[in-house]
């Protein structure tokens, strides 16, 4: 399952795979990855993908697995340590970004997910 | 030139040692004792106008009265500085080195500056609130110390702005600053592997938050054929404390046989332990080592029985090291006794 | 395997009718550089500029370094599988144009990332202010993709850098220095009495703007593997990294790893350098897994007793720095991390975004979060209004007067992870 607010992603992949979307910001996204990680799904990419700070993308996308289990604390922590890197950043806010730049963060975000779907 | 006012206890004003620990606060004119060395050290720079002596157990026992007795001390000298020790591994002076440092500090918003062992208790209480430079662990570090204190001392006195804890001498404080060092950071990286490889010693240039994980032992299978012992932080101790466990800074633990022992009384026993109002601890101690109620369960069968003997220390101010070796010692005391499971105790 | 590096030293650099290198000045033909990015048609326009240690210049947004080289004596040619072709490098001879580079510079994302200031308060934390600099800025046809513009620019640079560094083939160096890294077998009968070490080189390897190609592969598709030292002398790893500016290597830091120079200073004498081992730094966590695995197994089959670790990048890579150092030390082999910090502008935020209390031997290239003020530069090559929106400037970060408030993010090679710089924190 990929957890995402990159509407690109959405877009692309919302026929191959299981994909939350979710209208929100980048911490949102890590806090529903949370949620899910917490209720017995297995984190199976790093949430701070890519050294594009996250006070500079708005875009985040992360890919759990599609079935619950039991709770994995390694996935546990590093969704916690992932929100507590997030928070350091949030006090600079991202600044006025023009729909270009949007367009190209979108893009970043994706070709990182990509390379973890191996397509 | 830069006023100084230096803070110092019974042993380093001569006075004495720790018979005369209970000597209240009293201000000197000019320099005591190890003073002199910081004198030496700022030459025209600044002058030490005061020194404030205090006996470690008075200031311990009597924190709230030595604080404000100090700092109406402090005030009248209007200094640019306050200096408190070194007080190298001493743990009760260190303790008050960095307390009085701390309210100096808060109160008259003067700079302050102290110093310690590493592992002097004051150090992991103040290091993160006050500069404590890092001092050899006895008094026969007093010129090493001295000499990284009193350049610091000058700087703050100043207003100066503070670079790096490796740069200054004092103790991380978990704020990182950035400074150049004379090597590239891989040359640093091989010197470093070299002397890790060597079992030499090296100094990590970022350490690890601390962890201290201990992983928990399973479930104690049958609670009620158990052998449950009692162990506490809290400092209880019987009656008129025969061992003399200190107050804070404990040096030692103790080992007491409760056998026959239902009920833990005002006149028995007591509290040993100076971080905390001991009032309701000496009315019924029991509140702090749960005897009673562990003989109730022992009666009613909830608990296989209660081991004849509870160990306890003061966990106020106490060196980890030392907190960690007690516990190994009277550990294998626990399990050639036979005993199943422990019930810890702080405050 | 034994490779000679000859440095020719470059104290200046000029535009001059023939491109040539002449006590110790390199005089470049602007326009044939200009023809040869201009081969690549996905430029519409190219520009070539100079930029010297101590003039009054800004380079930005910064994509990547290279460093001049020939390969003069041995098998195959300088940057193996891009640029040459992909014949084993690492022995022979190679020359240097040692004091130059050629910095590529565009706008390829939104968000622009590297500074690099010749003089002032900014030059004391960029290496490449010392350097004599050729810079290309480029634009690309319109409505180019973003992946095809970098790949163009990243090709851009290693062209031009292999046409300077021809230029070198035929000098006489005026310092040659000589590293060779025995075989496994000879190596053990030549030191049987010194620590053997390895060196543990992670690559970012995450999507566009975050790859690294060994001999042409892209990184990401690599499992952990050896190379000898010297191969990496000769471009083996080239980058194509541009994010951040401050921790990413550039393909000069490649060139001139210091971890592998330091080690060699070492090598016959205190230690036995028995080789690197590359790594990735892949998003997918089974790769994270696989990879450590991999790169402790490694260690551990080469029969080293220590290895330095260096990273690349921020945020989830410390998860593989961490990774890397639980399993080797698991092995018995002592390791020793080089990262940098992220511990927000006021240094009291955590560090790292993992940590183990098997890192008990840490170096820091420092807080890159760092607020530094740049003042304005007479001349800025490249594009001066993207200030704002790089990787730690924020709103108002240019200044009408052209000055700059950023984090040391900003600055290309800043914080950089291999050790290259001095700068550290406590």
């Amino acid at each position: 399952m990929i957890i995402t607010n990159n509407e690109l992603v959405y877009s692309k992949y919302k026929d191959d795979y299981d994909i939350l979307f979710l209208d929100g910001t980048y911490r949102d996204v890590l806090v529903k990855t949370r949620d899910k990680v917490h209720e017995g799904y297995e984190l199976l990419t790093h949430p701070l993908s890519s050294s594009i700070k996250p006070n500079e993308t708005p875009y985040k996308s992360v890919i759990i697995s599609d079935i619950k289990g039991n709770l994995n604390y390694n996935s546990v922590i590093i969704i916690e340590n992932s929100i507590m890197t997030f928070d350091k950043f949030n006090l600079n806010k991202i600044k006025n970004i023009n729909e270009k730049m949007k367009e190209d963060f979108k893009l970043i975000d994706l070709t990182v997910l990509k390379s973890a779907l191996n397509i | 030139m830069l006023k100084v006012v230096h803070y110092i206890n019974q042993f380093f004003a001569n006075i004495g040692g720790e018979e005369m620990a209970h000597v209240p606060a009293e201000v000197r004119e000019g320099i005591v004792g190890p003073g002199l060395a910081f004198q030496q050290a700022f030459g025209e720079e600044a002058e030490i106008v005061a020194t404030i002596v205090c006996g470690d157990s008075y200031f311990n026992e009597n924190m709230d009265e030595a604080k404000k007795i100090i700092i109406e001390m402090v005030k009248k000298y209007n200094p640019d500085i306050f200096i408190a020790g070194p007080a190298f591994n001493a743990g009760r002076y260190g303790v008050a080195c960095g307390t009085i440092a701390q309210a100096v500090k808060d109160e008259l918003n003067i700079p302050v500056l102290t110093g310690m062992y590493i592992e002097n208790p004051g150090a992991d209480m103040f290091k993160n609130s006050l500069y404590i430079v890092s001092t050899k662990n006895s008094a026969a570090g007093m010129r090493d110390a001295v000499k990284k204190m009193a350049p610091l001392a000058l700087k703050l006195a100043k207003g100066e702005k503070i670079g790096s804890s490796a740069e200054e001498g004092y103790m991380p404080n978990g704020t990182r600053v950035n400074f150049f060092e004379k090597e590239r950071g891989s040359k640093r990286a091989v010197k470093m592997l070299l002397n890790k490889l060597k079992d030499k010693e090296f100094v990590t240039e970022f350490p690890m938050p601390d962890f201290d994980r201990v992983a928990p032992n399973p479930a104690v299978k049958d609670v009620t054929k158990a052998k449950i012992a009692l162990v506490t932080s809290g400092g209880i101790v019987p009656k008129g404390n025969p061992d003399h466990i200190e107050s804070s800074s404990a040096s030692k633990y103790g080992k007491y046989d409760i056998e026959g022992v239902m009920d833990l009384t005002e006149e028995t026993y007591q509290t040993a332990h100076g971080g905390y109002d001991p009032v309701y601890a000496n009315e019924d101690p029991d509140r702090v080592l749960p005897v009673d109620v562990l003989r109730e369960f022992e009666k009613e069968g909830k608990i296989g029985s209660l081991h004849r003997y509870f160990y306890t220390t003061v966990g106020n101010g106490t060196a980890v090291k030392n907190a960690k070796a007690f516990a190994e010692k009277f550990a294998k005391e626990l399990v050639a006794d036979g005993v199943d499971a422990v019930i810890l105790t702080s405050t | 395997m034994k490779l000679e590096l000859g440095y020719v030293f470059i104290k200046d650099i000029q535009f001059a009718e023939v491109s040539k290198v002449e006590n110790g000045t390199l005089y470049v033909n602007r326009d044939e550089v200009k023809a040869l990015i201009l081969e690549d048609q996905n430029f519409k326009s190219a520009d070539v500029e100079l930029a010297r240690p101590g003039e009054s210049i800004r380079i930005m947004p910064v994509k990547d370094v290279i460093e001049p080289r020939v390969k003069v004596e041995g098998p195959g040619g300088i940057f193996p599988g891009t640029i040459n072709k992909v014949e084993t490098v690492g022995s022979g001879k190679t020359n240097v144009l040692k004091g130059a580079a050629v910095v590529t510079t565009g706008k390829i994302v939104g968000f622009q990332e590297g500074i690099i200031d010749m003089t002032g308060p900014g030059a004391e934390y960029t290496p490449f202010s010392k350097l004599n600099n050729l810079v290309l800025v480029c634009e690309p046809v319109d409505g180019l993709k973003q992946h095809e513009h970098e790949k163009a620019l990243r090709f851009a640079g290693y062209k031009v850098a292999v046409y300077l560094g021809e230029l070198a083939r035929a000098l006489t160096p005026d310092e040659v220095h000589t590293y060779e890294t025995p075989t496994l077998v000879e190596g053990i009968k030549l030191y049987p009495e010194l620590p053997r070490v390895a060196y543990v080189c992670m690559l970012q390897s995450q999507g566009l703007m975050h790859d690294t190609y060994v001999y042409g592969v892209d990184a990401k598709q690599i499992v952990p593997t050896l190379i000898y030292p010297t191969e990496v002398m000769d471009g083996a790893i080239a980058s194509g990294n541009c994010v951040s500016a401050c921790d990413k290597n550039t393909t000069y830091h490649h060139l001139n790893n210091p971890v592998i120079y330091d080690l060699f200073d070492e090598h016959g004498k205190t230690l036995n350098f028995v080789g690197v081992i590359i790594t990735n730094e892949n998003v997918y966590l089974a790769d994270k897994e696989r990879s450590s695995n991999w790169s402790s197994k490694l260690a551990e089959y080469l029969g080293v007793d220590g290895v330095v670790v260096s990273e690349e990048g921020f945020g989830n890579p410390d998860t593989d720095l961490i990774m890397n150092c639980k399993k080797i030390e698991a092995k018995g082999i002592k390791t020793v991390l080089i990262t940098d910090e992220y511990a927000g502008r006021d240094g009291t935020s955590q560090s790292l975004a993992d940590a183990d209390v098997k890192a008990d031997a840490v170096v820091t290239g420092g807080n890159a979060n760092m607020v530094i003020d740049l003042p304005a530069m007479d001349k800025v090559i490249g594009y001066p209004e993207v200030a704002d929106i790089i990787a730690g400037g924020f709103d108002g970060s240019l200044h009408a007067d052209g000055s700059i408030t950023a984090e040391l993010q900003v600055i290309t090679g800043a914080t950089n992870e291999m050790g290259f710089n001095k700068l550290s924190a406590r």
